[in-house]
């Protein structure tokens, strides 16, 4: 158990930037380095992870942790992955607050809102990329893509009541992948 | 209701219905910035904050709940993205196979494509926050971001780094 915390210690605080560089070190932690679970089972809880509402990586973690000690592991991964990087992100906010009046970090923020903005605007264009199915039925996600921008930018309405009318459309209208297509469901 | 409380109610709605890290981001931006509880100045700092520090992405929400609430903002923040997530431990054990039928597939994907169209619209206010005073520089930076984090062969914090240095250059 112990060594199972180090490992989730060690994925938290020496991945920067989240997505990837995480995914990668839990990756050669668990599977390459200790082997609690085979290449094909990490890959299957990542893809299940994928399906898990908030932070991803928590629900892989929760579900690695799980296979490996029950509950405690949940826990202990969990905790292990988040505390201590929470910890590191809290810290540098409140390092950052102490400047944060100053002109000179008031002019990087100037320029950190369009380049946040813009990972943010690539995010959706991956997601989009990732979710769309193949075929004439790519015109349905386009659209549905298209009407959650337009209600929240030119209606400012429920983003939380466009996400639950979406996924009720989904389990009914956007469910088949085209069978020629030969692609995988997600 | 206290105030930790009720932070904690938002974060804990917010991440439950959004996918990924950064899904909460319209929603979170719509709770609490339009309530008057946070500013966008104080989510963008989180976001590149969020970029910038260890752990997944989705810890922006941590740096943020530390903006509003200080360290027992943060682990507010901390508790409230961690617990949604771990629904997929008990969900996996008892229903694989649900989660595996095509029903489940259309709703992930409806729910990831509207969060898609959101999220556009959360980023596109985000670069455009001036309105119309929005500097030509702000839009470069804006469009560089968007084709740099697609290719993805540049690290996050570089694209957010490199931001705030043509800022302090061009937006004193």
């Amino acid at each position: 158990m112990r060594e199972l915390v180090r490992a989730w210690i060690a994925i938290g605080t020496q991945s920067v930037g989240g997505g990837t560089s995480t995914l990668l070190l839990i990756r050669r932690y668990i599977v390459e380095r200790h082997g609690w679970l085979s290449h094909r089972e990490f890959t299957e809880a990542w893809a299940l992870s994928q399906l898990s509402p908030g932070i991803h990586l928590v629900a892989l973690a929760g579900m690695i942790g799980q296979r490996i000690a029950g509950w405690r592991g949940v826990i202990a991964s969990v905790a292990g992955m988040m505390v201590p990087a929470a910890f590191v992100t809290a810290a540098m906010t409140a390092a950052y607050g102490l400047i944060a009046n100053e002109p000179l970090a008031r002019a990087a923020l100037s320029g950190m809102a369009p380049a946040t903005g813009g990972m943010t605007l690539a995010l959706a264009l991956i997601m989009a990329r990732d979710a769309r199915r193949h075929g004439p039925a790519v015109i349905v996600d386009a659209l549905v893509v298209i009407i959650a921008f337009a209600i929240l930018t030119f209606a400012s309405g429920s983003s939380v009541l466009v996400i639950a009318v979406a996924a009720l459309l989904g389990a009914f209208a956007l469910r088949r992948e085209r069978p020629e297509s030969g692609r995988a469901e997600e | 209701m206290t105030h930790e409380l009720a932070l904690f109610l938002v974060l804990l709605k917010d991440s439950a219905l959004a996918l990924g890290g950064l899904g909460s981001l319209p929603l979170i931006r719509q709770d609490l910035v339009a309530t008057g509880i946070a500013t966008d100045a104080q989510v963008v700092q989180a976001l590149a904050i969020g970029r910038l520090s260890t752990g997944p992405n989705g810890l922006w929400i941590v740096s943020l709940g530390y903006q509003i609430g200080g360290w027992s903002g943060a682990a507010i923040a901390v508790l409230a993205t961690s617990l949604p997530p771990l629904v997929m431990v008990p969900a996996t054990a008892a229903g694989r196979r649900f989660l595996l039928t095509p029903a489940f597939a259309g709703i992930v994907r409806g729910a990831t494509l509207a969060t898609a169209g959101l999220l556009a619209s959360t980023g596109t206010s985000l670069i455009a926050q001036g309105g119309v005073t929005t500097a030509w520089w702000q839009l470069a930076i804006g469009a560089v971001a968007i084709a740099l984090t697609y290719q993805g062969r540049i690290h996050p914090g570089v694209v957010v780094v490199g931001g705030a240095l043509i800022g302090m250059l061009l937006g004193r």
